[in-house]
């Protein structure tokens, strides 16, 4: 914990004020009311001292001093305001104004703006002086697909820089010249050629709109937006929370907002610029029914009551279990948890599951097994103040962009980072060390780290003793299995030098703290649950774990893919992860839900893969799939194609048609996340309010409404919610980890489940006293490396990877349908090495056909050395190369998830 | 008629700058040998006894800083650096130190870093000192190759490494807390004060900066004492200064006298007098952030509480003569355009008061009836200004010349 700051008493202009002592006097003198003015100061940003406006006299201290760099004291007294004090600062303002082109568009928040009208300079004639600007020269900045800088309105305040820096880590800005005719240069030059990857702090820092937004520029009268509508961001799990302005019924920006977890005002691209698919003009707007082949509009009736009458035609023909339901992770908990609701009454079965099972199934499964809770461990601002962090298999700056800036920071400060990714990711430049083994060697990889951490004493015997089911027994049988996996074996199997591997191990064991963040590279492999157990055992034998900044989390990729299977949308658990196989979980249920015990089925269902797997088979006959696109992010697709083909009835509940809704017999047009109220869980189990900003277009309907018209026009009627905060208090009261949060609460900030009871604070960091496992304490898995049984030979002598861009957000259906996104990439491409360019004599932009035993595809070569000679990289967000045709449906036996990172293939010029 | 003192500049023009056996045989090192027999606080305690003030400008005392920065806690990482960023306009002394006798600042660093136990030094130098920077890195690789740098200094367990790093022309980095910006690769701009360089400089560590000519000054007194380096100078400036006197003069160049020379008798005796024969019109003393005197002022005495009574400054050293037909206003001009370049412009009043005040001085000759001295007034209230809210000296510094000019020269201006 972190000590009570000391208070300090001190005054201004008189007024005692009491603040603690190591606290900024601008901060605090403008908390309590003293607006004593200024520019170049953010509560973000280290302070600048540049704008000077914010001078004030402190007794027993020489001259003028900048209130932004003093910190308070006991005792001082401190002038704000006197007639020198304010005359100085109109002359610095009328001095800015010298240089500043005041044209004022009515589009951005104007702070100088604010202050000329303060200091009465407002009209030219008050001025003293005549402007220079024009003079200067300067050139506007348009290159960026985001942003235009015009230096002619820059202040020179620095904030945009240090916003860039300090804030996002990226360090992408800087001045160029010198004096008054300095201006803002992103990398060596122009913004559109720099590495800057439109996050857009800087517009969002800048005092005088030197640096504005480009999108809806023309049309934005901030006169005509009230108050703006929070929100969470409907892209990764982080779970940043955005302001949404609406001007006549559209979204027309959204900002961070300051001040809040997790974002602290911060976005990435997606989630400053990435809602204009909300009124993209490809919005399914009226439900479609498909006949002979073709789809037509019909009316909310006709469709719900073809839908009824069909899924209850398939469940009294071949039974509740040959139904199943994909949920969704972009969808609200509130849909989600009566979309299960709906699966498990009107269905009456426990097939239901969602694109997770694709993700971090394995996981979770593993973490479930081992320590017993399916999240993350620690709250998202531990990523800056662990002592050390372990990356593996987690692209984390293009994928949890804003999850990232606090790793960055915490970089600067000294972080020990230890990369572990087959491919180069943005994160290697702030790492002490990148491990780059083979695809597929993680296990080898592990168990030669804990091998390292035994031989040299770095365990935490205390803590196996005491914290881990066996003690030193259990910890016997691990010393044991990887006694064999020497430097030298590992190193033969991965690649990995034996010297990196030693400096990560210690680097992690001897770290004073340190956390795990472990993505989709190791998640998503036939190997995926053990995978992770060795990740576990080589935390829980060096007891990082159990300790703030300790732990282990899987950064989430979508904004509720975390809170879809708390509110129970998983074939094995209820809500609150729940066996369904316990009776005891069912009579409590369906209790709270007012049906019949027996009608819920005792049965685990099948998951994502396996419904399909059985549509296959002929098992699963019909399907209700809500806001999924199975056909671009199921692996196998030619298989999962064939699947949907044969089902009898299949419903898509959806904002756009996608390369699903082809196979579907309805469409229903649902609701954006921008067109509803609801609740989000994000990836540090944090439940987040979501707020209705605009309406839904057309007839598409909030889709919780459209479940509940649907379960009863098929008999299993749910209650009348009058609102989405009674969907919440029902599923709070069958969720044992929500049972104290209710929109009240949330009204005041997020909540981190567990959150037992009301006057439950949350739990920021899990299992500080014990793991939630039955025995209260973590188990080892000590798991064998068995190499990967899909290996490359003479036809298919390529290993294909595939994971996510920063700029796309899963299949595509919303950031493709967003002008910027699409500005900065637009095209599906593949990464090879240079030495397998020249063996299979590629040059870069070469169009390339690539096959697998399965499938097929075309794209773009890049030549790159990201990745290793004989391994390759695609993105799977593209239509046209639909990288899922290639890869396989075979699956890890205790978490089904498929091995989307792990296919042979080979390449061919076109 | 006066004569040069030469203490520093002893050996400059005697022995080869490129050989360290000369500089040995001429008893160099022997101050370092000396200081390393002794404690760490003996050095510190012979330096504050000396009353060595520092020459780059500020005068501040280096026994003090020395103090600081050797500070309290143990084991911290702590640097010297030689400010060698010799920027000053008319300024050129800390040049032919390093160019004449290069292992006198080495040696200087040395004893420094062992005064404070720094393990680490750097001398930030002027990018175009090609001589300079050559000279001083033969004379590392040398200190090396004899055992003067490197580790267990002259087998006293004491260890310092030495590297140069030359700065990319710009003026503000010769200032010390821009000069640790732009040493950590940065860009150079001014950082806040407080923290001084003592308590958090180079990489946020506590770090002693020194200009050249008060590092050379360290062998001098370690060997002989500070009562020794009393007897030269004056009371509140002990020592030698070396002066670089330029401009309307006969021979203009470097001169090391004691402290407190009379301004006239540094001009004439040892430059040569004015070139015209003809006494003085102004004497720019301390460069461009300097102080314009009068010939009324030509008995001044060249030491800190003179000139401080006298409302001039000593600055670096830098004496520039203005011959009796010269115009100031060109001069001040050029002075102001010089400013108004070198402003970083990271603080509002700098930036726009530097090139506001340029710009009205461009106005200043054939503007119809006599504006000039409203102008001028005008320029000095700006400067002033300027002075107060500025965050780095070199906002602060236009005022220097700009007054002085105002208060000494209107009539001459108002003519011109």
């Amino acid at each position: 914990m972190l000590q009570a700051k000391e208070m300090v008493t001190f005054t201004i202009d008189g007024r005692t004020i009491e603040a603690p002592d190591d606290s900024n006097l601008l901060e605090i003198a403008r908390r309590n009311g003293i607006a004593i003015p200024g520019l170049c100061y953010h509560r973000k940003l280290t302070p600048t001292g540049a704008c000077r406006l914010c001078l004030v006299k402190i007794e027993g201290m020489r001259g003028l001093i900048t209130s932004c760099t003093v910190k308070v004291a006991e005792g001082m007294k401190v002038t704000a305001f006197d007639r020198e004090l304010e005359a100085t600062r109109k002359l610095l303002l009328d001095y800015l104004l010298y240089e500043h082109n005041d044209a004022y568009d009515g589009t951005y928040p104007d702070e100088l703006r604010e202050l000329v009208q303060r200091y009465g300079l407002d009209s030219p004639e008050n001025r003293y002086f005549k402007p220079v600007w024009e003079k200067l020269k300067f050139e506007k900045d348009d290159s960026s697909p985001v942003l235009t800088y015009d230096p002619s309105k820059c202040i020179k305040c620095f904030r945009c820089i240090k916003a860039c820096d300090e804030v996002q880590g990226k360090n992408v800005l800087s001045f160029t010249d010198r004096g008054i005719n300095s201006f803002i240069i992103a990398g060596t030059g122009i913004w559109g050629g720099s590495e800057c990857d439109g996050c857009g702090e800087c517009i969002q820092l800048c005092p005088t709109g030197a640096i504005v937004e480009k999108p809806n520029r023309d049309v934005i009268n901030l006169e005509k937006i009230g108050s703006g509508v929070v929100t969470t961001c409907p892209y990764c799990g982080v779970g940043c929370q955005i302001e949404l302005l609406v001007q006549d019924g559209r979204i027309v920006r959204s900002n961070g907002v300051e001040g809040v977890s997790p974002n602290d005002g911060r976005l990435c691209v997606k989630g400053r610029f990435g809602y204009e698919f909300v009124h993209s003009p490809d919005r399914l707007t009226r439900p479609l029914i498909k006949r002979n082949g073709s789809f037509k509009e019909a009316t909310w009736d006709e469709a719900l009551g073809l839908i009824a009458e069909r899924f209850t035609d398939i469940r009294n023909r071949y039974g509740s279990d040959a139904l199943a339901g994909y949920a969704s992770a972009k969808c609200s908990n509130e849909d989600n948890y009566l979309f299960q609701k709906f699966i498990r009454t009107a269905f009456g079965t426990n097939n239901i599951d969602y694109c997770t099972r694709l993700c971090h199934a394995s996981t979770v499964t593993a973490i479930l097994k081992a320590i017993g809770d399916g999240a993350g461990s620690n709250p998202v601002e531990d990523f800056e103040t662990t002592d050390c962090l372990f990356v593996i298999g987690n692209n984390i700056i293009d994928t949890h962009p804003i999850t990232a800036t606090y790793v960055k920071r915490g970089a600067v400060k000294g972080q020990k980072i230890i990369v572990v990714d087959p491919k180069w990711t943005p994160l290697v430049r702030y790492a002490t060390v990148w491990l780059q083994p083979k695809l597929g060697t993680d296990i080898a990889l592990l168990n030669g780290l804990v091998h390292i951490i035994i031989k040299n004493g770095w365990t935490d015997r205390k803590f196996i003793e005491e914290r881990v089911e066996g003690g030193l027994e259990a910890f016997k049988e691990l010393e044991e299995l990887t006694a064999r996996y020497t430097p030298g074996y590992v190193t033969e199997i991965t690649g990995v030098p034996a010297a990196s591997l030693s400096l990560a191990a210690m680097l992690y064991a001897t770290s004073p703290t340190a956390m795990i963040a472990t993505g989709m590279g190791m998640s998503q492999q036939v190997t995926g649950t053990h995978n992770v157990f060795c990740l576990i055992n080589m935390m829980l034998i060096t007891g990082q774990v159990g300790r703030e900044r300790c732990g282990i989390n899987p950064p989430r990729g979508q904004n509720n893919v975390q809170g879809a299977t708390d509110v129970g949308c998983s074939p094995l658990n209820y809500p609150g992860y729940m066996p369904v196989k316990n009776d005891d979980n069912r009579r409590r249920v369906a209790e709270v839900w007012g049906v019949p015990y027996e009608s819920l089925s005792p049965e685990p269902g099948l998951t994502t893969v396996e419904i399909m797997q059985a549509g296959y088979d002929g098992r699963i006959k019909g399907i209700y799939i809500m806001g999924e696109n199975p056909m671009i992010s199921d692996p196998n697709l030619n298989h999962t194609e064939e699947a949907l083909k044969r089902m009898e009835f299949v419903v898509v509940q959806d904002i756009f048609l996608t390369e699903t809704t082809s196979f579907a017999d309805v469409v229903l047009p649902a609701s954006s996340w921008a067109e509803k109220e609801g609740t989000f869980v994000n990836s540090d189990r944090r439940v987040l309010r979501g707020r209705k900003a605009v309406e839904c277009p057309g007839e598409a309907r909030v889709d919780w409404k459209i479940i509940h018209e649907l379960a009863g026009r098929m008999g299993w009627p749910m209650p009348e919610y009058r609102n989405e905060d009674e969907i919440f208090d029902e599923l709070a009261r069958v969720t044992p980890i929500m049972a104290g949060i209710s929109y009240d609460r949330l009204e005041q900030g997020s909540i981190q489940w567990p959150c037992p009871g009301r006057d439950h604070p949350g739990t920021p960091t899990l299992y500080l006293d014990g793991f939630n496992t039955p025995t209260g304490r973590g188990r080892l898995f000590p798991v064998e490396y068995v190499p990967q049984n899909e290996q490359t030979d003479g036809d298919y002598p390529l290993m294909l990877n595939s994971g996510r861009l920063l700029y796309h957000y899963h299949t595509a259906t919303m950031s493709r349908r967003t002008k910027v996104l699409r500005d900065f990439v637009d095209e599906s491409f593949v990464q090879i090495h240079p030495g397998d360019a020249g063996r299979y004599d590629l040059e870069d932009g070469a169009r390339v056909r690539i096959e697998s035993r399965r499938g097929e595809l075309e794209t773009t070569v890049r030549i790159s050395e990201e990745v290793l000679e004989g391994e390759m990289f695609m993105p799977w967000h593209f239509t046209e190369s639909q990288v899922n045709r290639l890869t396989r449906d075979e699956l890890d036996p205790y978490s089904r998830i498929a091995p989307f990172k792990l296919s042979a293939v080979r390449i061919i010029k076109i | 008629m006066i004569r040069e003192k030469r203490i520093i500049l002893r050996n400059s023009g005697v022995i080869d700058p490129g050989s360290i056996a000369e500089y040995i045989n001429a008893g160099g090192y022997k101050g370092l040998s000396m200081a390393l027999a002794g404690t760490p606080g003996k050095v510190v305690e012979e330096v504050v006894a000396s009353g060595l003030r520092g020459r780059g400008g500020a005068g501040f005392p280096t026994g003090t800083k020395k103090q600081a920065a050797a500070g309290k806690d143990a084991g911290t990482i702590r640097y010297v650096v030689c400010n060698a960023d010799e920027g000053e306009p008319g300024t050129f002394k800390d040049k032919a130190i390093m160019e004449t006798n290069p292992h006198l600042l080495i040696e200087g660093m040395i004893i420094a870093a062992y005064g404070i136990d720094s393990e680490r030094g750097y001398i930030y130098i002027r990018g175009e000192y090609y001589d300079s920077i050559n000279r001083l890195q033969n004379a590392i690789s040398q200190a090396y190759d004899r055992g003067y740098l490197g580790t267990d200094i002259l087998g006293s367990g004491f260890s310092f490494d030495l590297e140069i790093k030359p700065g990319a022309g710009s003026y503000l980095c010769g200032e010390e807390l821009t000069m640790l910006e732009s040493l950590e690769g940065k860009r150079g701009y001014p950082r806040i004060k407080p923290p001084f360089p003592a308590e958090k400089g180079l990489w946020g560590k506590p770090t002693l900066v020194n200009n050249v000519e008060t590092l050379a000054n360290l062998p001098g007194i370690i060997e002989h004492g500070s009562a020794w380096f009393r007897s030269s100078g004056t009371e509140s400036t002990p020592g030698t200064k070396i002066f670089s006197v330029c401009g309307d003069v006969r021979n203009p160049g470097c001169y090391e006298v004691d402290a407190g020379v009379i301004l006239d008798d540094l001009i004439n005796d040892l430059a040569g007098g004015t070139r015209n024969g003809k006494p003085w019109k102004a004497v720019l003393l301390g460069g461009a952030a300097g102080t314009f005197v009068p010939y009324s002022c030509n008995d001044l005495s060249l030491c800190y509480e003179r000139l401080k009574e006298r409302c001039a400054t000593l600055g670096s050293g830098a004496v520039i003569v203005v011959g009796s037909g010269r115009k100031l206003i060109p001069l001040m001009q050029s002075i102001l355009r010089f400013f108004r370049h070198e402003s970083c412009g990271k603080c509002v009043p700098c930036r726009i008061g530097t090139t506001y005040i340029h710009e009205r001085s461009l106005e200043m000759p054939g503007a119809g009836h006599d504006p000039r001295i409203s102008i001028l007034e005008e320029m000095v209230n700006h400067a002033r200004q300027m002075a107060t809210s500025s965050l780095c000296p070199l906002g602060q510094s236009p005022i220097l010349p700009l007054e002085t000019l105002q208060r000494h020269f209107s009539e001459s201006i108002a003519t011109e």
